[in-house]
């Protein structure tokens, strides 16, 4: 095995923690997809009328709509968040460490709220289409939902390929600096292929998302599939129908991403460490300096401070609104609850999907896919499987059962994991495919069990991949809507409910202070990102 | 960063057990619950008036109509709902339609409400009206070239008309009452009319169209009645300025201006009956109705009751549709395919 790249995982370095949390991720992975299974049901019942109509009309604009943006978003997020990555991880600049941190940020802002906000400055009225006279061209449509999604959403991408870069040990760059590569080569051909399957899943979960949104494409005007799917519920009243198209949309997205993994398949990278040293950042030249400083600003500023300047330019304008506090208190539990949930879920079942055996396997999977359904739907199978709980409850116990359909936090709860554990559970199998399987060999053969190898050897190692992992939970959390609506406790109102309903109301004005509480909300989180992954860093060097 | 499993996991009981230990305290004072769709602020001073009035506590949950319909259809008998509240009669309708409701013959409701706005076996009614109307520009149209809803289709406006998407309920009610008023192929060919008049793709809100109007981006506009007041209400320079430069045209020939409703009705497994029915009959009284007018810019439906708006005023009296608005919740799956096939997105 050379020193830093080495083949993929052997057959017998697998079986290794097998013992491990595999029965924990099984058991977590069954009770998430049961929503999922309630939504098969659903699509079981009903008949084919809309569909038929549908297909007739306007499936074949809504499926090309839907692709046409899940290709734009995969090319727009990698555009911006790979370069911005290795850059930042890779590189010294003047505000490297500003940047480092501050690119993650713009994922606290919901998608709709950046559409809101673009909007009212490019839309006529606005102070864009103002100052330039119309000439700059109004967000919306296909173009414009490329771009909200883009902005929105490459966080994903830049924490996880970040997160990779980092964690690359320097002899493979050494080697390759040896054999006359230039800074270009090295990251092609190494970089890029060792970041790959976190790049993979940060994309997944960007594209994910996008084909999974309704607000800002109803908004917008760039009506994909899912435009497709909430309508036939709120026009036609047809729950099935939604289902129906719901697994459709599902299966498509497995699919291309079963298609990726395989094509990825084979060139699978684990990083021995043994006597590694951490890389070592390379100062830029005066110009390179300018045009990293430069690219990441602009990024950041089209993301993050265009917007929220927007927000807080309306928010000062407005007289009157409610205390957004005890929906900040509300917002704060449910995130930070959930984060630490799917945490304890990703890690079971990435360590399930490294030990392997189908039915593991299988489970982690389909417990992923709850993240391609859009929320709405997600949340009326929630419901489903809830009620029919409920009346099992209430067969067995009678009067004396719980009301377990809505107003518990139990439920919420729930519904989340269902929902967002795909996004602890990618990363944290991203951060664990860098961890060699020659590390549990060697850890074995000095008489470590299972238990002492995670303990001592994984979750140091991959703990700053996990940290990313809670975080984008309470991020998710943070933002979401239907279910929260649907689910939460009487007078129970979050940051994003507050925002959405003023939204909704077209009074964005009054949605700006709870859309700028939400960002805010995302800031210390991401800095306790950053701290994680220097902190990483840091401890592997005194190593 | 050292995160031992056993801190994890004990971290995360303590977590669980906190939420279960969340449980609703029962008090002795009496409750009524409501499912809203309606999420405005002013209808917290509704309800305040209400618990005022009647010691009543009130707790709601707000969320889309098609939400609370499959929330309550998974509540089953355990429902919690007493009342019911929606922004639109095709939603009530489907509640309707799914047993949701039960009945509730007051003499108040049938004295106070008019026919047409309230379900034939007194299932639900409206407490609250917008009418959806044509927004025009004050300097580019005559009010006389706008002859009702016919004139968004005619070829006049090419390129002129800006509309918000089909997916939005306000344009489904109004093509399911054009559906009842013309018949489907003259409500289709009316439809394709409007599609060719597009001076944009449909996207953003009502008030974003009236925007689009001043901005000089199209002519005509199809808007409710209380966002084109809500801009003419704002003190803010540059709202005023948008309400100088568009008008507001209510499409009374050929069938009068198409009206939609608020409304609310008791929910069928409702715990709390008796506090339900005080509370629909709160929402005719002269006082919720005055804020209704005052707060969110609706027309009230009792005739008599008082308001101050100027704005509202402003716009005087018109002729409504007469068509009873369950009518909209029949033809609205209709609207849609139609929607659907003209290709108005």
């Amino acid at each position: 095995m050379s020193a830093a790249v080495s083949s993929r995982l052997g057959r017998s370095a697998r079986r290794v923690t097998a013992a491990g949390p595999r029965p924990v991720a099984l058991a977590a992975a069954i009770i998430i997809i049961l929503p999922i299974a309630a939504l098969v049901v659903l699509a079981g019942s009903g008949d084919f009328a809309y569909l038929r109509h549908l297909a007739d009309t306007r499936l074949l604009a809504y499926v090309r709509n839907s692709v046409t943006l899940g290709v734009l978003v995969t090319a727009g997020t990698c555009l911006t968040a790979v370069p911005a990555a290795w850059l930042t991880a890779r590189y010294r600049f003047p505000g490297r460490a500003f940047f480092s941190w501050a690119l993650a940020l713009p994922l606290a802002a919901p998608a709709y709220v950046t559409a809101y906000a673009y909007a009212s400055l490019t839309t006529a009225g606005g102070p864009v289409y103002e100052a330039s006279n119309g000439l700059v061209p109004a967000v919306r449509g296909m173009g414009g939902a490329a771009f909200i999604f883009t902005l929105a959403l490459y966080p994903y991408v830049y924490l996880l390929a970040r997160q990779a870069f980092v964690s690359q040990a320097a002899h493979a760059f050494d080697a390759a600096r040896t054999l006359g590569a230039g800074p270009m080569e090295s990251f092609w051909r190494i970089g890029l292929p060792l970041a790959r399957p976190a790049i993979a899943a940060g994309v997944a979960l960007a594209v994910m998302e996008t084909l999974a949104d309704y607000g800002a494409v109803e908004f917008l005007g760039a009506p994909t599939l899912t435009a497709g799917i909430i309508r036939a519920w709120t026009s036609f009243g047809e729950a099935e129908t939604a289902a129906r198209l719901s697994l459709i949309l599902l299966l498509a997205t497995c699919f291309a991403f079963a298609f990726e993994r395989g094509v990825r398949q084979g060139r699978g990278f684990a990083q021995s460490s043994g006597r590694d040293r951490p890389n070592e950042r390379v100062p830029l030249s005066l110009r390179g300096a300018g045009i990293a400083i430069l690219f990441c600003s602009l990024l950041l500023g089209l993301a993050l401070i265009v917007p929220a300047g927007r927000l807080i330019w309306l928010a000062f304008d407005t007289p009157g609104v409610r205390s957004p506090v005890p929906a900040l208190l509300n917002t704060i539990q449910l995130a930070s609850m959930s984060a630490v949930i799917a945490v304890l879920i990703g890690l079971g079942s990435a360590y399930a999907i490294r030990t392997g055996g189908w039915l593991s396997v299988t489970a982690a999977r389909a417990a992923q896919t709850g993240y391609a359904i859009p929320g709405a739907v997600a949340a009326v199978g929630v419901l489903a499987l809830l009620g029919f709980l409920q009346r099992v409850l209430d067969g067995g116990l009678g009067s004396a059962a719980p009301v377990v359909t809505g107003g518990s936090l139990i439920a919420l709860l729930f519904a989340y994991q269902s929902r967002f554990a795909a996004a602890a559970i990618g990363p944290a199998e991203a951060a664990l495919t860098n961890v060699s399987a020659s590390l549990d060999a060697a850890a074995q053969t000095l008489g470590a069990g299972p238990g002492r190898i995670i303990r001592r050897i994984h979750l140091p190692l991959i703990s700053g991949g996990l940290g990313a992992a809670g975080l984008i939970v309470f991020v998710e959390v943070m933002k979401e809507l239907p279910a929260t609506m649907i689910l939460r406790p009487f007078d129970f109102e979050t940051l994003a409910i507050m925002a959405h309903n003023y939204a909704a109301d077209e009074r964005l004005a009054q949605a700006a202070l709870p859309s700028l509480m939400l960002i805010g909300l995302g800031l210390p989180a991401m800095i306790a990102v950053s701290w994680l992954a220097t902190h990483n860093r840091k401890r592997r060097t005194a190593r | 960063m050292r995160i031992s499993i056993k801190s994890l996991a004990a971290a995360g009981a303590c977590l669980a057990a906190a939420a279960c230990g969340q449980s609703v305290d029962e008090d002795s004072t009496e409750t009524l619950t409501i499912y809203s769709a309606r999420h405005y602020d002013s209808d917290r001073a509704v309800y305040q008036a209400f618990e005022d009035q009647t010691g009543i506590q009130i707790e709601t949950i707000e969320a889309g109509g098609d939400l609370l319909i499959e929330r309550m259809k998974a509540d089953g008998e355990r429902s919690g709902a007493d009342v019911v509240i929606t922004v639109d009669a095709g939603r009530l309708w489907r509640a309707e339609q799914d047993g949701l409701f039960q009945p509730y013959d007051s003499e108040i409701i049938e004295e106070r409400v008019p026919e047409s706005l309230r379900h034939p076996e007194g299932k639900w009614f409206g407490f609250a009206k917008r009418a959806r109307v044509i927004a025009y520009s004050q300097e580019r149209v005559s009010p006389d070239e706008i002859t009702g809803y016919e004139t968004l289709a005619d070829p006049k406006w090419d390129n002129r008309v800006c509309v918000r998407s089909s997916g939005n309920i306000y344009n489904i009610s109004l093509l399911a009452a054009l559906i009842e008023r013309w018949g489907d192929n003259v409500a289709q060919d009316w439809a394709q009319g409007v599609v060719r008049n597009f001076a944009r793709v449909p996207s953003g809100g009502d008030i974003e169209q009236i925007r689009a109007i001043a901005a000089g981006e199209c002519d005509l506009a199809l808007v409710n009645h209380y966002y084109y007041a809500r801009i003419a209400n704002s003190e803010d320079a540059a709202d005023q300025e948008v309400a100088d430069a568009v008008a507001l045209n209510f499409p009374e020939d050929n069938g009068g201006v198409h009206v939609n409703i608020s409304g609310a009705g008791v929910a069928a497994n409702a715990d709390n009956v008796d506090a339900a029915h005080q509370f629909l009959e709160f929402l005719l009284s002269d006082e919720a109705q005055r804020m209704f007018a005052e707060l969110t810019n609706e027309y009230p439906v009792v005739a008599s009751a008082p308001y101050e708006n100027d704005v509202l005023d402003g716009f005087g009296e018109f002729e409504a549709d007469p068509v009873n608005v369950n009518t909209l919740g029949e033809n609205q799956a209709e609207a849609q395919r139609m929607f659907d096939r003209v290709g108005w997105p």
